[in-house]
């Protein structure tokens, strides 16, 4: 299974198909699964399932991915794809698995992939990644979130964000506030959220504090102030709760809530209740991933004009900023072929257009066509400057308003990136929630007993592995 | 065998048939995932290796978690609170209404509304009127008399009350019905013999109305004991448990393990637990009904 | 299923009023007069104080069913014609900013309510018809035709009584993901609502009761005429039971209609999911007035037929009274 091979594959979606096909079957090496002489699994006939097609309603985008997977037909004559909608939701991904409807390749977020992973539920192709040609390329922090500790890789990362600090620019200016230099510190932050929320009675801030969520962005806090949910690494983690980054995020969101009333009347917000709060203008600051202008447009329908976005103030020794994005993965029970015919759809679909200007043009174009966002900021799968590079090639067909997000996207490379807690996270975050919500609803809860209690519940579930 | 053929024909094979539906659907669906629960309690399954047997070690791990006890804890918080909410309002409502001579349809059907409202709707719906702000439903009705405002959900000792207070609203309606029923049974010449006796209508309520129904008044109790024992979409929908995991109950418990973390012997193992508290509040309920109604 | 479940209690509520039944049948509206009576003698309504008493208890229970009951749906109704602004700002207040009829319109094609209208009809006919088809074959062959294995079946059918529906919510799953013996998964397909539905102990057990409680004489003279085991359950049984196959039916619908857990759990897909899966869902991507119109949408059916079924529901207590075991 050369690289040429596959990595050919993937151009020939924007040449012509058949030529390829017949151009790289010289060049394999002898496939592993005894498929056809000269290596080309490409005789054996394989089916593979796709997710995330775009539902009816979304029409244009719709045509665009089939359109794409017709391209991937003709350039790989052998590989039948049949796209799905299914999007990756926690809930339903064991049943899905287990009952025999999850797509051969689906996307997830970087949250749950160690989860993943650990439960078996992916399969592995470090084999087929490794052939990729730009293997050696990734991000290795990055790619960290797809594989296990000895390695191996399980899926493979296609885009990635840092989490930011999205703003409502029309709330800043009812404020008196500059919506072009947003809060450089927390205590800004905490001086605005209060302005925003005097000037026009909605919350100034607003945190996430359900379904996970709570956890995530309290670890998200933990680290821009310079600590640490867990410590150590392999075998030898110890869950570390009650740090002083996390005590001091938590006595910041009890100042924003109680000493400053800047937090409005509602707390239990989960990622899809923010965004619509925040759209709806009932938010003026909350902390997020850089990509959520994305949904904020295709599913809330937020005002352009009104949207700004930095970068989360680090402040004390080790802050650094909590990374997130999307891996796509490949079902555990997938056979060789399907495999093999899987890492090359993710190469097609997912890699080219961070990889190739060709695709990423007619990526961009496709998204435009369909007003869908395009230019939010990311972070890079690669390495900075191959950023750079695949953000210069569609830089004129940009439609988001990116001026609005310069102070986050200049600055973001520059900030260390953290991932996230590497044992039993979506645990950790489910146990945090609790404690966020006490913060925010409890005047006189006790940070330190919270953090003591929940610090225990987790070390017993890390030690347990 | 021919023993067990010919017990079968007994029947009669084209009996045999009809009763294949009900053989069926209860043996795919209710027989045979009971058996398996059982066994399932003591396996650790991810759904895609085979199952291990792990002893207790699921029932250890429940009973070891620190949300076990809250979830208990709350379970009771909440069935308690119902059955002080939805026991004696609509006790009064059905005897109020008894009385009427017209209208009673009017008022029943009034009553009984919210029952038929889906679960969800209503949830959703009253998650709005929640609204803790100064503008919320609820909280503008107050400020009318000058109350509040109040943080209904948004605050841990206010969070179940009202979650409770919705759940009534949807089905005390139900209960005023069975009540109402079992008004119009009370014997006449009870009432005649007291007023005889000269008893007033307290008396008369406390001598005669009330121990007449105390068989349903039991019942219903264990019902709604049970009903709300398994409370799921308004802890799930409304608060998912929070504030600081007030609102967590025992099958938003099981919810989790099985569909948010992924541990389906946990969730079983928590689930053979409840079961068995709830075989034996069935039983009694069965018992009484039983004895009640051959009296 | 728990949901289905907490349903079922509901619905057999009813049967424990079972000593209201030899009065039930009787004309109701004899409230006073001859034995039947309430609470309240012909003396005491006579009585101006206690006539007024009961007067104002009626009126005052009247203005708080109003309140309580219609309130919600009124201002639901109210809600799902105004604006979002209005709505947040001054939920009590009519129309500020005048009426906006396109939020229905809008929830009901660009929200695909309509489709999941449709999805939801589809999940409610289909349980509707597993559960009726196996409480009327079961319960007829359980006290009509009554196989001498009739008991084991009455007593297995009865013991899933004791058990709750949370008990088997996660082996359930896992054996509609793998059914035994043929081997197909279920996942995705509405069989996997229909299918467990019909496993409903209280159902059987109505119509067995109702069964039992109809003249044998009947069957015999069937039987006399020739008719087999199917034609007398056409013929003679149905047509007899109609009164319970009425209750069954109505609630076997309404409690599919309202069920949440149980197809969320076995509908992953959504182009497949009914309203009360998909309504917590679209909150979030919907502006609230649409949102608010959806669920107006979605509780509009089964009010629509409680309206027009109203006394099979409110007779349903009767009813269930009758079938005493």
């Amino acid at each position: 299974m050369s690289s040429t091979r596959r990595h050919l594959g993937a151009v020939a979606a924007a040449v012509m198909a058949v030529s390829l096909v017949a151009a790289c079957g010289s060049d394999d090496e002898p496939a592993a699964d005894g498929g056809s002489p000269g290596g080309d699994g490409g005789d054996e006939q394989v089916t593979i399932s796709v997710s995330n097609l775009p539902p009816a309603t979304e029409s244009a985008t719709r045509e665009a991915f089939l359109a794409r997977v017709e391209e991937f037909e003709a350039a790989n004559p052998n590989i039948t794809v049949e796209p799905s909608e299914y999007e990756w939701d926690v809930t339903t991904f064991a049943a899905q698995l287990a009952g025999g409807t999850l797509p051969t390749t689906f996307e997830f977020p970087f949250t749950d992939g160690q989860a993943m992973i650990e439960r078996g539920q992916l399969v592995d192709i470090t084999a087929e990644v490794q052939a990729l040609p730009y293997a050696d390329s990734f991000n290795p922090s990055v790619l960290e979130v797809a594989q296990d500790d000895s390695g191996s890789i399980f899926a493979v990362p296609t885009t990635a964000y840092g989490m930011g600090l999205h703003y409502n620019r029309a709330m800043f200016e009812q404020a008196g506030l500059d919506p072009d230099t947003p809060p450089a510190s927390w205590a800004e932050v905490r001086e605005y959220a209060d302005a925003i929320a005097e000037a026009t009675g909605q919350a100034g801030f607003a945190q996430m504090s359900q379904n996970n969520t709570g956890g995530w962005i309290l670890t998200t806090l933990t680290y821009a102030l310079g600590g640490r949910m867990e410590d150590g690494s392999g075998d030898d983690v110890t869950a570390t709760l009650d740090n002083d980054g996390t005590k001091a995020a938590l006595e910041l969101l009890r100042q924003l809530r109680w000493e400053d009333d800047a937090m409005g009347d509602n707390f239990l917000f989960d990622w899809g209740t923010i965004n619509q709060a925040f759209a709806a203008g009932q938010v003026g600051m909350y902390i997020g991933g850089s990509d959520v202008y994305n949904s904020l447009v295709t599913e809330n329908g937020i005002d352009p004009d009104s949207y700004g976005l930095t970068v989360l103030p680090l402040e004390g020794g080790d802050a650094g900023v909590l990374g997130g994005g999307t891996i796509v993965g490949v079902r555990p029970d997938a056979s060789e072929a399907e495999r093999d015919a899987a890492v090359k759809w993710i190469d097609f679909f997912y890699m080219s257009k961070l990889t190739q200007q060709d695709a990423a043009l007619a990526d961009a174009e496709a998204l435009v066509a369909t007003d869908a966002p395009l230019g939010t900021p990311a972070l890079p799968i690669f390495g900075a400057e191959q950023l750079a590079e695949s953000d210069a090639w569609v830089a004129d067909l940009v439609n988001v308003p990116l001026e609005q997000m310069m102070p986050f996207k200049e600055s973001i490379l520059d900030q260390p990136l953290v991932p996230e807690p590497p044992v039993r996270a979506q645990d950790l975050y489910a146990e945090l929630d609790a404690v966020v919500q006490a913060v925010l609803t409890d005047e006189n809860a006790d940070i330190e007993a919270l953090l003591e209690t929940a610090n225990g519940n987790v070390s017993s579930l890390v030690e347990a592995g | 065998m021919s023993a067990t053929i010919r017990w079968v024909r007994g029947g009669g094979l084209s009996t045999l048939l009809l009763l294949l539906p009900l053989l069926l659907v209860f043996g795919y669906f209710a027989w045979f995932p009971i058996g398996r629960a059982v066994v399932m309690s003591f396996q650790e399954t991810n759904l895609v290796a085979d199952p291990a047997w792990v002893g207790l070690d699921n029932f250890r791990q429940v009973l070891d978690d620190p949300l076990f006890w809250t979830s208990v804890r709350n379970t009771f918080f909440f069935t308690g609170l119902a059955l002080l909410f939805g026991y004696p309002v609509p006790l009064v409502l059905a005897v109020v209404m008894s009385e009427l001579r017209r209208g009673k349809g009017l008022y029943s059907g009034l009553a009984y509304l919210p029952v038929v409202v889906p679960p969800v709707v209503a949830v959703l719906l009253w998650r709005f009127f929640y609204d803790a702000s100064q503008t919320g439903v609820f909280n503008t009705i107050f400020g009318w008399v000058g109350l509040g405002p109040f943080a209904w959900i948004q605050d841990a000792s206010s969070a179940m009350p009202s979650l409770v207070l919705q759940a009534t609203w949807a089905n005390a309606g139900a209960t005023v019905l069975i009540y109402l029923a079992a008004l119009t049974a009370v014997r006449g010449d009870l009432y005649d013999a007291a007023e005889v006796d000269g008893a007033g209508l307290w008396r008369k309520i406390g001598h005669v109305t009330l121990p007449q129904l105390r068989g349903v008044l039991l019942i219903t109790l264990i019902l709604q004991v049970i009903a709300t024992f398994q409370v799921f979409t308004e802890p799930y929908l409304m608060t998912n448990g929070g504030p600081q995991n007030a609102t967590v109950t025992v099958l938003l418990q099981i919810y989790n393990y099985a569909f948010r973390f992924g541990d389906y012997g946990a969730a079983t193992a928590l689930s053979v637990l409840l079961a068995l508290f709830l075989a034996v509040m069935s039983a009694v309920y069965f018992r009484l009904t039983r004895s009640w109604s051959t009296t | 299923m728990s949901d289905t479940v907490k349903d079922d209690v509901r619905v057999a509520a009813p049967a424990p009023a079972a000593p209201a039944a030899e009065t039930a049948r009787r004309p109701r509206r004899r409230l006073d007069g001859d034995g039947e009576r309430g609470l309240l003698s012909g003396y005491d309504r006579g009585r101006t104080g206690t006539r007024w008493g009961l007067r104002a208890a009626q009126g005052l229970v009247l203005v708080l069913l109003v309140v309580a009951s219609l309130g919600p749906i009124l201002w639901l109704a109210r809600a799902s014609v105004s604006t979002t602004q209005d709505t947040l700002r001054t939920p009590m207040a009519f129309w500020p900013s005048g009426i906006d009829w396109a939020n229905l319109s809008t929830a009901w094609n660009e929200a695909q309510i309509s489709h999941y209208f449709a999805n939801t009809m589809w999940v409610a006919l289909g349980s509707w018809f597993v559960q009726l088809l196996v409480a009327t074959t079961g319960g007829y062959v359980l006290a009509v035709l009554r196989p001498r294995y009739a008991p084991v079946v009455t007593a297995a059918v009865l013991a899933t009584l004791f058990i709750p529906g949370v008990v088997v919510l996660v082996p359930l799953f896992l054996t509609v993901l793998d059914l035994p013996v043929v081997n197909a998964s279920l996942l995705n397909t509405y069989w996997a609502v229909w299918l467990p539905a019909g496993a409903n102990a209280f159902n059987v057990l109505l119509v067995k009761r109702f069964m039992d409680g109809l003249p044998r004489d009947v069957y015999e003279a069937a039987r006399m005429d020739g008719a087999g085991p199917l034609r007398m359950l056409w013929s003679v049984v149905l047509p007899m039971s109609r009164p319970i196959l009425g209750v069954v039916s109505i609630f076997a619908f309404l409690n599919a209609w309202k069920d949440f857990l149980w197809p969320q759990i076995v509908l992953p897909e959504p182009t497949l999911q009914p309203l009360s899966v998909r309504l917590p869902l679209i909150r979030d991507t919907v502006e609230l007035d649409v949102f608010l119109a959806a669920l107006l949408i979605s509780m509009a059916l089964p009010i629509v037929i409680f309206l027009v079924f109203q006394r099979l529901f409110l007779r349903g207590a009767g009813l269930g009274g009758a079938v005493k075991g």
